[in-house]
Parts: C-alpha cells; sequence; structure tokens
C-alpha cells in the first residue's frame, strides 16, 4: 500500500517535471534575440599624448552624453566631461603625472562603469598595450553571453530549489 | 534598471539589504512545498529575461519579467528575484554585489504587489486574463522606475527630474513587458493552469 502511494506520488512529480522542462523550455526560446544587456562599459587607451576612451551600453549602443570624470590616484579630478553622441571622449594627458588615472563614466538611472589606465601605459611612446587592451574589450563586448553561463545559472535555481524542497521535506511530510 | 557599484549611498544599501533580507524571509517561508518548481522555473525565467532583447525601431529593450513573475509567486518572488539577480551580477556583472538589497528591493516589490492587485482578476475571462496580466507588466516596471528614481534620488537630489526620465526611457518597456505578460497568463491558464495560483 505504501510502495503503491509512493508509486503515485512519484509518478505525480514525474508529470509535474515533464511539465515543467516544456514550460521552461517554451520560456527560454520564445524570445527574440539573445544578446549583452543593460551592462555600461568604458574603455580607454592612451595614444600620442592623449588619452581617448569609448563608451558603450551594449556591444553596439554607444553611451552618448555621459558624464565623464577622470581622477588621479589621490581621487582628485583632473579633466571633466561629457561623451559626444558616438560615445567617445578624449583629452590631453596631463603633465607631470606621477600615477595613474581612472576614468569614470555616469550613464545615469543607476548606471556607472570605470577604466583605470596605469601611468606605463601613459607615458610609454606608443601606449601599444592599452590600445591592445582596449581591442580586446571590444572584441569581448561584441560577444554574446556565453551559453555555458545561462545553463550553468538555470541550473543553481534549481539546485537551490531542490535544496529547498529537500528541507521542507519534513514539515510537508508531517502535515501530510 | 540594474543599479551598479558605486552609484547609492551606504546607508541606502544598508536599508536595501536589510529589507531585502526579511523580504527573502518571509517569501521563503511562505512557499508552498508543492509551488518551490514554479518558483525556480519563474526564476529562470527572470534570470534570462534581462538578456534577451527585442528591438522597436531604432531602440532596443530588454525584458524585466517582474510583472509575471510577482504576479504567479505572491512573496515567493522576492527570493526568486534575488537569486536570480545575484546570478545575474555574478555571471554578467549587470548591476553590483553591493546594490544587490537595493536591485532585489526595486524589482520584488513591484511583483509583490501587483500579486494583490491583479491576481483577483485571473481566470474570470480570457478578456479579463489578459487585462490583468497586461497591468501586472505595466505596472511593474512604472512602479520599478519609480523605486529606481527614489533610491537615486539620495544622490541625484531631484526625484521627478530623474524618474521622469527613467519612465520616458522605459515606456516601451511597460508595454511590451504588459503584452507579453498578459499573453504568457491567457497561455499558462490554458496548458498549465496548477501554476497559477487562483481558487477554482
Amino acid at each position: 500500500m505504501k510502495i503503491m502511494k509512493i508509486g503515485k506520488g512519484f509518478k505525480k512529480q514525474f508529470m509535474e517535471l515533464k511539465k515543467t522542462a516544456v514550460l521552461l523550455i517554451v520560456l527560454i526560446f520564445m524570445p527574440v534575440t539573445i544578446a549583452s544587456a543593460h551592462r555600461v562599459i568604458i574603455f580607454a587607451w592612451a595614444e600620442e599624448g592623449v588619452v581617448f576612451s569609448e563608451s558603450y551600453f551594449d556591444a553596439e549602443k554607444r553611451a552618448a552624453n555621459c558624464k565623464i570624470t577622470v581622477v588621479d590616484e589621490n581621487g582628485d579630478i583632473v579633466h571633466t566631461g561629457r561623451t559626444d553622441k558616438n560615445g567617445n571622449y578624449s583629452f590631453k594627458i596631463p603633465d607631470n603625472l606621477d600615477a595613474g588615472l581612472m576614468l569614470h563614466l555616469d550613464a545615469g538611472q543607476g548606471h556607472k562603469a570605470h577604466w583605470k589606465i596605469s601611468l606605463d601605459e601613459l607615458i610609454a611612446d606608443s601606449g601599444k598595450s592599452s590600445v591592445e587592451k582596449a581591442v580586446e574589450t571590444r572584441k569581448e563586448l561584441k560577444k554574446s553571453p556565453p551559453v555555458y553561463k545561462i545553463v550553468a545559472g538555470v541550473g543553481i535555481i534549481f539546485f537551490l530549489a531542490f535544496s529547498l524542497k529537500f528541507i521542507k521535506r519534513k514539515r510537508y511530510n508531517k502535515n501530510d | 534598471m540594474h543599479i551598479s557599484e558605486g552609484v547609492i549611498s551606504g546607508q541606502v544599501l544598508t536599508c536595501g539589504a536589510a529589507v531585502a533580507f526579511i523580504g527573502t524571509g518571509i517569501g521563503l517561508k511562505k512557499i508552498d512545498y508543492d509551488k518551490i518548481v514554479h518558483v525556480a522555473i519563474l526564476a529562470s525565467a527572470f534570470f534570462v529575461a534581462s538578456l534577451i532583447h527585442i528591438n522597436i525601431g531604432p531602440a532596443s529593450v530588454h525584458l524585466i519579467l517582474n510583472g509575471i513573475v510577482g504576479l504567479l509567486l505572491g512573496f515567493a518572488a522576492v527570493p526568486a528575484i534575488l537569486t536570480a539577480l545575484l546570478l545575474q551580477a555574478v555571471f554578467f556583472q549587470y548591476g553590483g554585489i553591493t546594490a544587490l538589497g537595493v536591485n532585489v528591493i526595486i524589482m520584488a516589490v513591484p511583483a509583490v504587489l501587483v500579486h494583490y492587485l491583479f491576481l483577483p482578476l485571473l481566470g474570470r475571462s480570457p478578456k479579463l486574463t489578459f487585462t490583468a496580466g497586461f497591468m501586472a507588466g505595466f505596472f511593474s516596471i512604472l512602479i520599478s522606475c519609480n523605486l529606481l528614481g527614489a533610491a537615486l534620488w539620495f544622490t541625484d537630489q531631484n526625484f521627478f527630474k530623474t524618474s521622469l526620465a527613467i519612465i520616458a526611457a522605459y515606456t516601451p518597456v511597460m508595454v511590451i513587458e504588459g503584452i507579453v505578460t498578459g499573453f504568457c497568463v491567457s497561455f499558462l491558464l490554458k496548458v498549465y493552469p496548477e501554476i497559477i495560483p487562483v481558487k477554482s
């Protein structure tokens, strides 16, 4: 009798899981495109005495007319300005620098980002390393979020849910 | 809608974290044993929704889905949204870890509100179900915008200007979210009515 009850319970659980899986697939694949969302990013590089920066909301959308504050290592403001319609902002490297600079982007509505340029990158003749770093970041931006991260996230959610189910089972069995 | 690291003052972050903690506790206590899988499904949908872009003309918006999550889960939406936001912050750098509490409040409070406001309307008639879904999706984003404006008020000092700018930016999202929630609720009522907590 008890085995039959357990069997019935298992079947019910299995049917529910089947429905759940179908629904999950529908929910995940129903929408239109998958792209990196809502991250605001700034990156900068030094070239021939000038720091160039580009700001983005995602790979394609430039952060136009957003406030940029450049501070030195002590937190003192070196430059302030706004990005142009393409999300670009540049300024001449100040003389007598003894440390790197930090560029803060404030894109409004709670979106902020920053980028650090070390002193080595600023004083290097060609600024090659910082350009390479910026190109790398640009490439990273264009990539969609990796599928394994999405799958891992969903996996963690279900793991937590089943852990909660395991914790709550005793109370449930008592009430049953 | 995700507040980044270093935007909000320490006091607001602490208050946000405390309220989110209490909300999560209530939510975890209120989750029905049989509905835990539903919570996981909706948390997964919320987690993935921010990655999905819908192009409307030149603009590109992404869904938030706190309306449908709240409508179907009530208080259980708080732990669901907390988990999803934490994973979004860790995996995709959306919003800061320190701002997690405030972000949870911005998205979960409207979710719980729409549950109590619009759930009683579900299942009465197909039109009313769609309308209730639409309203839940629409108002959850509208309330979220106001909460976001309120959170930024402490730094920007101009609540109305900030809130209006946010509402203007999110109006397309409100409409799309409303339509998506309306269709989802109508669809779910037909194929998977168990997920909708309606008294039959």
